[in-house]
């Protein structure tokens, strides 16, 4: 073995080879298939641990790319399974196999008595299987094949408990809201593609070449702009983007293991690496980095407020992903592709925590509700360390990983903002009023479940050692993966050279080359400093380890402490009668109502599709069409028997032929045309080709 | 077998079921197990045969015709009896072969009153050499008796076996599908004169293509478009389907989604694209269009049903839109996705039929709403399957539904033979659409599932002994469900074997 990245292709295959192994033998097994699940995933794991290890020590790797032609396509066209290796794709390994590995043996405890336990591991394993089949790909159409079969295992696992109507409702609104974003993925990789045909390739779904023929300017504006504002749309439903969240908040009918390993880790962070992936491609237009910023945006801030209102730990923590998916699609638009991905890799260290303790708490008080939790910090010392740590990461309290990886995206705004664009100003500022937010819903259900007295009608009490240790290796994980990338980094190895790829150091921004940005004469690539970047000479996609920024960190401490102390002041002494996110008046009504989204989506949507056009399609196929049909048959019948009338009546009234043929003999014969025998009326057809025939030769 | 000289093989195969049918009605009908034993020994020896001509099949040159047979038939009007297969004939073909096999399986435990085991498997046997004979024929003459061999097995089938409105279903598939090909008879007519070349050879008159005006080529190809467009069947010509597929018994279902609708799509690439390729050219938009109608169309049909045969019936509409799109695409990758999607649907949606059929047979009721859910936990293998299949029907990558969508789509953003320089805006509108159709796809199958599968079973049937999958629909079932997953896995196992056959066929369209 020459080196660790050429076995990546073991990191899926173990998963799949676990989930095959669970469905057919797990039944049989003491631990119903789980051991299984979680010996595979360590063996991922430490596969994955060696291709980070091997290409973060090697500054930015070269890509490892090995492809095998799985099929023709036709037309010369190939399509290849393959995978491409390099520090973004090792860094999805190693988030999505820790993550995984965590669920894997924390639902050993959490899921132990359930019925259809077995399933639920072999499809936790197939899950993991199908997100690494979409990180590991080298093109896009595997890509989206990974995608749609993580969507599927998604659909699977929300509706585990498939007598409520409830959770099938769910899964369904799940499976349908993201296939609908699907539209867009998949003609979006089909107009790139289409856009590949005429560089002569015979894999045109391979992203290095079309990164690099997007860089090379071959591929048109209109290729770009299209391709890449459809494969955003996918990735708005996916990565729950507003207004297509409304399926993730729903998606928490699953058990909530699921919630934290696919709606909060991994899954709902394949729309931004698959951006990522492609970022050289939407590098190229101006237009399209406008409207992910502007998504991101709005998303980033309107899906947090939404977790004000939550009595369910499970919906806050389900809005506050929405909100930092937000966080990272704006970074993206904003030309913050190491930032971006940063957050991506930290939030899925602190959120998978958070969920993890949430199903601790959820597990001692059988309730989801915080109304019904209280004092658990006296019962569940575990729990509650490891939650604060998880909530102090997400909040971006200094010194987490949350903030080093919020602070890279707000500090990519305020660079993009330098370089002439709105989008970074808005990124800016709506990003530091969503931390403010951020903290006060984290600090709101801190106080709720930890402070006061236990609400609940249990003892609680804390959970055993397969739950509380995924709990406290990811509390550590939520802050030390921030130093990836922080001050204290050194300038060589760090995260932004290990997960950028030679097409990132390489590609620049074309749009401002033509003069629309202000300043910056000339792009160049390769410089890696955050002060060269500031000062808009030179401008690229990588800034280099960030420095201190003392005012960021002020404003970022006062907001902090603001809104922690507006939430002791308002739950510090436990639940108050009347919570006051719910006497805000319209602003909560409308907030309770969800901005009236998921009732547009069922009421215009759901509603007219189903009950309408639906019904509409059926009877126009059974009466009109089918009428038509039926009309054409009895017009014929009718014909045939006016000919026969009208024959017979002149055979009758003319005596023609009368000695050699009969009246009687005539109408005998006519009268067998309408007999309504197959047969006959098969002989008429046969008869009345002949005479086309006959009037096509005369024709001819 | 060496395939260039083994021509003897395809003839054998493709009459061994007639004969076989003839040899059953020798037997009296008192012996109805033995009967049906017969069945079985009959379509699996001409499975087995086929098996036998794949294993010999000359992969490495799939593009040329092989087991090829030509000698003079009915001299007076120059018709000839040539058969041949090359890689687009092959998998309907060997389709055409498995399906009846495990049909005659499942036959030996279900069949619909009034039995008569005897004349329902010698009508099958019968509809099965003429389906076949579409696939491997090369004489339009030929084609055409073969073509309408079918017909007469299948009015019986519906007419005999089939559910309450069975008199009208059959009458209205006969004649409608006979009208159809009345045109197309008329065309192939009309193209042996215009040729004059004597010859009725497909080969022939491909290599010889284009010949006549291209008013010849627009009237000539709407006569065939007529007959194989009725057949498929597309939007709005599709009437005929569901009242046929929801009267049919099991058997007939099967063989009808399997097979016979292939007959009209194969017979699009393999007659009307080469033989009249500017009328091609001319017509792809509105085929693109209709096909994309009959998707969006097909979908939004089947979340109204009631019925779940008749959803699956209706959703073949738009599934068969799907593979004419990729014709309408008229490059080698929509020839390529039209084929794939072919053989998918057959295996797929044939397998959804069997479903229907038993779960006609356990619940005696086809009504969604008083099945009532809860299949997983009265039968629990049985649920499993039918999430199976019908994921797999919804397109899901990895099974077999999705490579002829995502194909079609995927050959469809860039139409061929100069039809993108006119049109690229209205193909990538069909390409949107198709893709939008994917989710209304998934739509009606994840709310079936939801209203058959999910929940608990409903109290009348909660007490009720309701078997769950038995030995023999295992036996029937298992190749089926194997293949969507091969498939699904292994493109290349139909891709790679058409890739030559379409680069030569198209080769003749001059793409």
């Amino acid at each position: 073995m020459n080196s660790w990245v050429e076995l990546a292709w073991l990191v899926p295959v173990l998963p799949l080879a676990s989930a095959v192994a669970i469905a057919s033998f797990g039944k049989n097994l003491p631990g119903k298939g789980s051991e299984i699940g979680v010996l595979t995933l360590v063996a991922a794991f430490v596969v994955s641990i060696g291709i980070a290890w091997e290409t973060f020590s090697a500054g930015t790797p070269e890509p490892f790319e090995r492809a095998v032609d799985w099929s023709p396509l036709g037309g010369g066209f190939v399509f290849e399974l393959g995978m491409l290796v390099d520090g973004l794709t090792a860094m999805m390994f190693l988030l999505v196999t820790t993550v995984s590995l965590m669920v894997h043996i924390y639902s050993r405890e959490y899921m132990k008595g359930e019925p259809r336990f077995t399933y639920f591991y072999a499809m936790l394993s197939l899950f993991t299987f199908s997100m690494l089949v979409l990180v590991i790909s080298n093109n896009t159409l595997q890509a989206v094949i990974g995608w749609e079969l993580v969507g599927l295992c998604s659909y699977l696992l929300i509706g585990f408990y498939w007598e409520e109507k409830s959770n099938q409702d769910a899964a369904n609104k799940a499976f349908l809201t993201t296939k609908f974003g699907d539209v867009g993925l998949v003609v979006g990789v089909i107009v790139l593609s289409a856009g590949m045909f005429g560089t002569g390739t015979s894999t045109p779904f391979n992203i290095q070449e079309t990164n690099a023929a997007a860089m090379a300017g071959e591929l048109s504006t209109g290729t770009i702009v299209l391709g890449m504002l459809l494969i955003f749309l996918g990735c708005v439903s996916k990565s729950g983007q507003m207004p297509l969240h409304v399926w993730l908040p729903d998606a928490m009918a699953g058990p909530t293991p699921v919630s934290a390993l696919i709606h909060a880790a991994t899954m709902v962070t394949a729309g931004i690496f698959l951006l990522a992936r492609l970022f050289p491609v939407l590098a190229q237009s101006a237009t399209v980095m406008a409207v992910i910023a502007i998504v991101g945006v709005i998303t980033l801030f309107f899906g947090g407020l939404l977790a004000l209102v939550q009595d369910d730990l499970k919906k806050v923590l389900a809005y506050s992903t929405v909100s930092q998916l937000g966080y990272m699609i704006a970074a993206i638009g904003v030309g913050g592709y190491t930032a971006s991905i940063f957050h991506l890799f930290t939030h899925g260290f602190f959120k998978a925590l958070l969920f993890l303790g949430a199903g601790s708490l959820i597990h001692a008080v059988h309730s989801n509700n915080m109304s019904d939790m209280g004092g658990m910090r006296r019962a569940m010392p575990h729990t509650f360390w490891t939650f604060i740590v998880g909530s102090l990461a997400l909040a971006g309290f200094p010194l987490t990983a949350g903030f080093f990886s919020k602070d890279e995206i707000l500090i990519a705004g305020d660079l993009w903002a330098g370089q002439g664009f709105a989008t970074g100003s808005l990124v800016y500022w709506v990003g530091l009023a969503a931390a403010f937010v951020t903290t006060f819903y984290m600090a709101r259900a801190c106080f709720l479940i930890f402070a006061g007295e236990n609400r609940s009608h249990h003892a609680p009490h804390e959970s055993g050692p397969q739950m509380v240790g995924p709990l406290m290796l990811l509390a550590v994980l939520s802050i030390a993966s921030g130093y990836l990338l922080s001050p204290f980094s050194s300038q060589e190895f760090n995260f932004e050279n290990w997960t950028a790829t030679p097409f990132v150091e390489d590609a620049t921004y074309p749009f401002l080359d033509a003069g629309t940005a202000a300043g910056g004469d000339t792009v160049v690539a390769a410089a890696s400093s955050l002060t060269l970047a500031a000062e808009g000479g030179e401008f690229s996609i990588l800034h280099g380890v960030p420095t201190w920024h003392p005012d960021l960190l002020a404003i970022v401490l006062a907001l902090f402490s603001i809104a922690v102390f507006l939430a002791w002041r308002f739950y510090g002494k436990g639940l108050p009668e009347r919570d006051p996110t719910l006497q805000m008046g319209a602003f909560s009504r409308v907030l309770v109502a969800k901005y009236g989204f998921d009732d547009f989506g069922y009421r215009f949507v759901v509603v007219p599709v189903r009950d309408t056009f639906a019904k509409w399609a059926s009877w126009s196929s059974n009466v009109v069409l089918d009428g038509i049909v039926a009309s054409v048959g009895r017009g014929t019948k009718t014909a045939a028997m006016t000919t026969y009338r009208v024959l017979d009546q002149r055979v009758i009234d003319g005596g023609v032929n009368g000695a050699a043929f009969s009246a009687a003999w005539w109408s005998n014969r006519l009268k067998r045309i309408q007999s309504g025998d197959v047969q006959r009326y098969a002989g008429a057809l046969v008869a009345g080709t002949i005479v086309l025939i006959l009037a096509f030769a005369a024709a001819r | 077998m060496d395939p260039n000289t083994a021509g003897w093989a395809l003839v054998v195969a493709l009459f061994l079921p007639l004969v076989g049918a003839g040899a059953l009605a020798m037997m009296p009908s008192s012996m109805d197990r033995q009967i049906r034993q017969a069945g079985v020994v009959i379509t699996g020896v001409a499975f087995a045969l086929v098996v036998a001509i794949t294993a010999s099949f000359d992969f490495g040159r799939s593009g040329e015709l092989q087991f090829t047979t030509d000698v003079a038939w009915i001299t007076a009007i120059d018709a000839r009896f040539e058969l041949g297969m090359d890689g687009i004939s092959l998998p309907l073909f060997f389709l055409t072969y498995l399906l009846p096999f495990l049909c005659a399986i499942y036959t030996t435990k279900h069949l619909p009153s009034p039995g008569k085991p005897k004349a329902f498997l010698g009508l099958m046997l019968m509809l099965q050499t003429g389906m076949a004979g579409t696939f491997v024929a090369f004489d339009l003459v030929l084609f055409f008796i073969f073509w309408e061999l079918v017909l007469v097995p299948m009015f019986f089938m519906i007419g005999m076996w089939g559910g309450s409105k069975r008199d009208y279903a059959s009458v209205k598939f006969f004649l409608y599908t006979l009208f159809g090909s009345i045109f197309m008879l008329v065309a192939f007519l009309a193209i042996y004169f215009q040729a004059g070349a004597s010859t009725w050879s497909i080969q022939a008159l491909s290599e010889m293509a284009p010949f006549g005006s291209t008013t010849f080529q627009t009237w000539a190809f709407l006569g065939i478009f007529l007959g194989f467009a009725i057949k498929v069947p597309m939007w709005p010509f599709h009437t005929w389907l569901p009242d046929a597929h929801t009267e049919a018994p099991t058997v007939g279902s099967v063989l009808l989604a399997g097979v016979l609708l292939k007959m009209g799509t194969y017979g699009f690439i393999r007659i009307a694209l080469p033989i009249l390729p500017e009328g091609a050219i001319r017509f792809a938009p509105l085929i693109g269009i209709l096909a994309v109608i009959g998707i969006i169309y097909g979908s939004l049909c089947c979340l109204a049903q009631t019925d779940v045969k008749r959803l699956i019936a209706f959703s073949s509409v738009g599934h068969m839109g799907f593979v004419m799109l990729g014709i309408a695409a008229m490059n080698e990758a929509g020839i390529q996705a039209a084929l794939f999607g072919n053989i998918a649907h057959g295996v797929i949606t044939g397998m959804l039929f069997f479903l229907a059929g038993s779960m006609h047979e356990r619940y005696h009721t086809r009504e969604i709403a008083v099945i009532g859910g809860g299949m997983l936990k009265k039968l629990p293998r049985y649920g499993v399957v039918f999430t199976f299949v019908a994921v797999a029907s919804l397109g899901l990558p990895g099974l077999a539904g999705f490579w002829g969508e995502f194909a079609a789509m995927w050959a469809a953003i860039n139409p061929g033979l100069g039809i993108a320089d006119t049109y690229s805006g209205l193909y990538l509108g069909l390409v949107i659409f198709a893709a939008i159709g994917t989710v209304l796809t998934a739509g009606y199958f994840l709310w079936l599932l939801q209203r058959i599968n999910l929940g608990d079973p409903l109290e009348k049937w909660a007490k009720e002994p309701l078997d769950d999958i038995m030995t023999i629909e295992w036996v029937s079932w298992t190749p089926l469900l194997v293949l969507i997953l091969a498939l699904g896995i292994f493109p290349v196992l139909i891709f790679g074997v058409q890739d030559a056959a379409v680069a030569n066929l198209m080769g003749y369209l001059g793409g």
